[in-house]
């Protein structure tokens, strides 16, 4: 006999197979557990060591001649090594050291003038194993592969967005760009005059003009070298019915990663190169705090971990869920995670402090500020009103609205970690609005009228997309009519503000800035030389002082010395008493980590610098068990909810 | 039937065009390529850079018509739009260099994955909703589903992305706040949250309407008799409403068809799923241009097909309609 009718029986069964797939379910953004689970060990018998991290979006580019955004950066740098590396704990000032050279460049005389770079690479370092090399296996790295760099930083077809810069000094180079252009081609038996290969090892960079921060370019992936095979074999067509990729999106480098798998829009998936061997562990340089933990690693192999996983996540909320959850081993901190973790004196909140979450703030060495044209009749010879607006502008409060305070106010153009910068350096014009008014009266606008009671109107130019950068616009307008003044704001898109600044058809503008290519005073007082004004280079503020433009020439071509620096602090006291831009901020940032990944290296001119990367995966899989256990008390509510639900509309139904 | 198609597809040909010509004005006369230049490029491009840019994808030629001696009058960037896009030739990424048409291919499978289960849940869900609704017309339930309704069509979508997000896959911990894979049966885990997202979130209007479009149909004299003959509710609800509500349906639901290939800009960003929405949202922040532009034109073209499938179904349906 039948004690229940059929549905009522089933009940059991589907109540079981609910919590079964209740326990089958899980919040894990990732299909497998990056070997944790899987039992994946190392050669050595050690657990496979999975970083995790996010990139804002799909690298642009992975060709090292042509990529520049900081996510292809970010991706290339595991991958190809440079010439040279910036030390990862010396940043103050920062250092370089040998990569894929054995010693840092000779320098020496060019006959003729300039100066010419002697460089031998290390011997042993080959090419990631790669279809496109013979047996599949990476050949060694040759002084002829840094040519062939050199001769596609030259080809108009490769978009090398650093030749304008390099042509300049790079003996021939000019000379091979006109006549690629010429012949529609580039002719690659043809070298490249000022890239000399003396042997299968050695090569000079012969320079037209002393250029010391030529240096600093072979720190760059630029100047990487390159396997012709590579980018011949990569060309994005069908080869026996195999479509090949494109060598931007396939590079074979010489770096501690990669790449093993890429979905686009997705995930990049880096795995540790095991022949990798061109640079180790440093011996020092770190600070106190972190000596028990870099101790052990000094002198060691990298990387340290195995593998590499970046998703592809374009909103910041989706990074500070997975960070909470533990699926992230760091994050950067944006305006919308900042109330959530930060507490008003700008410390971690108490409960990821409890977590054990590592908290770091970085300044980046750029340098951001208004554009006041120097060409303008009414701006151009005022240098009290140019004053007067300087000192009526809170870069402080500017940053506490706007940007949770957390950039430095520049006092300065030349940004923190740059020789040269002035820790004690003040601003003579910073905010101080009495003396603005002073400055104004004795700029012939007293209270903001001139002699015939006329209020001074000023335009200031603005590329405005969001409501955000209106508001921010009006803040800064609301700042200098604080003096009695009239500012006009006109909203312009990105690409017609750009044009203004080329022809200098603006009176103040914002959004000017300077992150720094390489960390030398010269890229950033380049930004004021007479010379380079646009089109053909960023003085945008038209800045024309013929003993800055003298110091600026001698210091460029100096290397760094104490004399050098005096010149740098010269250079500072003139701007800052001429006043041709409203210094605003240092970009800085704050970076957590989770416990299991503790910061290693913070120097901002690497992208991430994931070869010192470390992490303790059997930790991440405890904390990531504990942070994310499911209840199961909304399962009986939504059952509850359910029944409820039906006999409502049940009722409901035999009702009518 | 048969000759109406063709006319509606010669019809269609001058339509094509002045969606051409539309999207050449918006992308290369309203803007400037030396402006795209410039926006692609960043604020450190050299003119020497921008130049080159433009040379290397033709966009360095005259807008409409080569003037320059020597040279062919339709060598102008107008000329060359025209019959890359006449042809079905996307094109290239302004950014990435990478062939548009494979770009929109890997894209349209994840899309669809999420966007035909929450067009048919949704549809199906909507439908039994509102058919119970005008069950129970003028009940207290009624009253309390109009009210639902009201609430879910309020919200905008963020926020139940954002709401989903933060209960299901944060707080219970029960499905991923992001990620996407198509290997084995992962692929449901990372599906069922943004489909049901989108589910709820379009319900409360999609109920409200078609519950509209049934309270018509019972007001007609058929149903009436239907109701004389002694048929139940129910079947008076599911043979004749529903059947005759669904003409009218069908000019709702058959144009959004084609749409579902383009996925949603909003849920493939938030959740991480790579398909054409979440393409189209990185083009506008990159800027990617040559990526929108033919994202413009493919929508035209769907749009185009979501308006003949209709007509065509109309017919289908509607012995009363002959397409002549």
């Amino acid at each position: 006999m039948r004690l229940f009718p059929l549905r009522f029986r089933c009940a059991p069964w589907l109540v079981a197979a609910w919590f079964a797939l209740l326990a089958a379910c899980s919040n894990s953004p990732y299909p497998d557990s990056g070997g944790a689970k899987e039992g994946l060990r190392r050669e050595d018998g050690q657990p496979w060591r999975v970083r995790y991290g996010v990139a804002s979006e799909d690298p642009r580019s992975l060709d090292p001649q042509v990529s520049y955004d900081s996510v292809s950066r970010r991706i290339l740098e595991p991958v190809q090594d440079c010439l040279l590396e910036y030390h990862p704990f010396k940043t103050d000032p920062y250092e370089l050291r040998p990569c894929l050279l054995a010693a840092m460049p000779e320098k020496g005389e060019r006959p003729g003038g300039g100066t010419i770079y002697r460089c031998e690479l290390k011997r042993g370092v080959h090419f990631h194993d790669d279809p496109c090399f013979k047996d599949g296996r990476g050949r060694e790295v040759r002084a002829a592969d840094v040519q062939y760099s050199f001769q596609r930083i030259a080809d108009p077809k490769v978009e090398c967005p650093v030749f304008s810069v390099l042509q300049d000094y790079v003996e021939g180079m000019g000379e091979a760009y006109e006549r690629a252009k010429k012949t529609g081609a580039f002719d690659y038996e043809q070298a490249i005059a000022g890239l000399k290969v003396t042997g299968p090892y050695t090569f000079e960079i012969h320079l037209k003009q002393a250029y010391p921060q030529m240096v600093y370019w072979l720190a760059m992936h630029f100047t990487a070298p390159v396997a012709r095979e590579a980018v011949e074999y990569y060309d994005g067509k069908v080869h026996a019915g195999k479509a090949r990729d494109f060598f931007r999106f396939h590079p074979v480098g010489t770096g501690p990663f990669r790449i093993a798998e890429w979905k686009r829009n997705a995930l990049i998936r880096l795995v540790r190169n095991p022949q990798y061997g061109a640079t180790r562990f440093p011996e020092g340089g770190w600070g106190a705090d972190q000596e028990e933990l870099l101790r052990p690693l000094a002198g060691g192999a990298l990387p340290i971990v195995d593998e590499v996983r970046l998703t592809t996540v374009k909103e910041s909320i989706p990074v500070f869920m997975l960070f909470r959850q533990g699926y992230l081993d760091g994050m950067g901190l944006d305006k919308d995670s900042f109330s959530s973790l930060m507490t008003p004196a700008r410390e971690l909140s108490g409960k990821y402090r409890e977590r054990g979450v590592n908290l770091r703030r970085y300044t980046e060495p750029s340098t951001f500020y208004m554009s006041l044209n120097m060409e303008d009749p009414v701006l151009g010879p005022n240098r009290k009103l140019r004053q007067a607006l300087s000192a009526a502008f809170d870069a402080q409060t500017y940053l506490d609205v706007f940007l949770n305070s957390v950039p430095v106010v520049a006092q300065q153009l030349l940004p923190p970690g740059i020789a040269g910068h002035q820790r004690e350096f003040r601003n003579p014009y910073g905010f101080d609005l009495a003396k603005a008014r002073a400055l104004l009266a004795e700029a012939g606008y007293p209270n903001g009228k001139d002699a015939s009671g006329k209020t001074l109107e000023l335009n200031f130019d603005i590329a405005a997309s969001s409501a955000r950068e209106r508001e921010m616009a009006e803040f800064e307008q609301r700042q200098f009519e604080q003096l009695g003044i009239k500012v006009r704001v006109t909203e312009n898109t990105f690409a017609r503000l750009m044009e203004k600044l080329d022809q200098g058809s603006f009176q103040i503008a914002s959004g000017s800035g300077w992150m720094a290519d390489y960390p030398d005073p010269e890229n950033f007082f380049f930004l004021k030389y007479s010379k380079n004004t646009p089109p053909v280079g960023k003085n945008e503020s038209r800045y024309k002082n013929p003993e800055y433009d003298r110091i600026f020439e001698q210091m460029a071509a100096m290397e760094p010395c104490p004399e050098r620096e005096k010149m740098a602090h010269q250079l500072t006291a003139m701007l800052a008493e001429d006043v041709p831009q409203i210094l605003i901020f240092h970009r800085s940032a704050y970076a957590l980590s989770q416990p299991w990944a503790p910061f290693v290296q913070e120097n901002p001119m690497l992208e991430g610098g994931m070869k010192y990367a470390l992490v303790d995966p059997e930790l991440r899989e405890r904390l990531r068990e504990r942070w994310n256990v499911k209840p199961v008390w909304p399962v009986f509510v939504l059952l509850g909810a359910l029944v409820a639900g039906g006999v409502l509309g049940f009722r409901s139904y035999r009702k009518v | 039937m048969f000759s109406y198609l063709i006319r509606r597809l010669c019809l269609s040909v001058p339509i094509v065009f002045g969606v051409m010509l539309l999207t050449f004005v918006l992308f290369f006369v309203v803007q400037s390529p030396q402006a795209m230049a410039r926006k692609v490029l960043g604020p450190k491009a050299t003119p020497q850079a921008v130049e080159n840019w433009l040379q290397n994808r033709g966009y360095d030629k005259p807008l409409l018509v080569n003037t320059v001696p020597g040279r062919p009058f339709y060598d102008s960037l107008f000329f060359n739009q025209m019959r890359r896009l006449a042809s079905f030739d996307l094109g290239r990424s302004d950014v990435t260099g990478r062939p548009l048409k494979e770009v929109f291919a890997k894209g349209v499978l994840p899309s669809l994955l999420i966007t035909v289960p929450a067009f048919v849940v949704g549809l199906v869900s909507a439908l039994g909703l509102a058919l119970y609704l005008v069950f129970v017309r003028h009940s207290s339930v009624d009253l309390a589903a109009a009210l639902v309704c009201v609430g879910l069509m309020s919200l905008p979508s963020m926020a139940y992305v954002i709401f989903g997000q933060y209960v299901v896959a944060q707080q219970l911990n029960y499905l991923p706040a992001f990620g996407f894979s198509l290997e084995g049966g992962s692929a449901v885990r990372f599906l069922v949250l943004p489909v049901a997202l989108m589910v709820v979130s379009g319900l409360g209007a999609e109920v409200r309407l078609y519950r509209a479009l049934f309270l018509e149909e019972m007001g007609q004299d058929y149903i009436r008799t239907a109701r004389a003959k002694g048929l139940s509710n129910a079947a008076v609800l599911m043979v004749h409403v529903l059947k005759n509500g669904m003409i009218n349906l069908i000019t709702l639901v058959v144009a959004s068809l084609p749409f579902l290939m383009m996925g949603s800009l909003v849920v493939e960003n938030f959740f991480g799923i790579p398909g054409l929405g979440s393409v189209l949202f990185s083009a506008i922040q990159a800027p990617d241009f040559a990526v929108v532009q033919a994202s413009v034109f493919l929508g035209s073209i769907l749009y185009l097909i979501g308006l003949m499938l209709t007509d065509l179904c109309y017919a289908w349906v509607d012995p009363r309609i002959r397409l002549q």
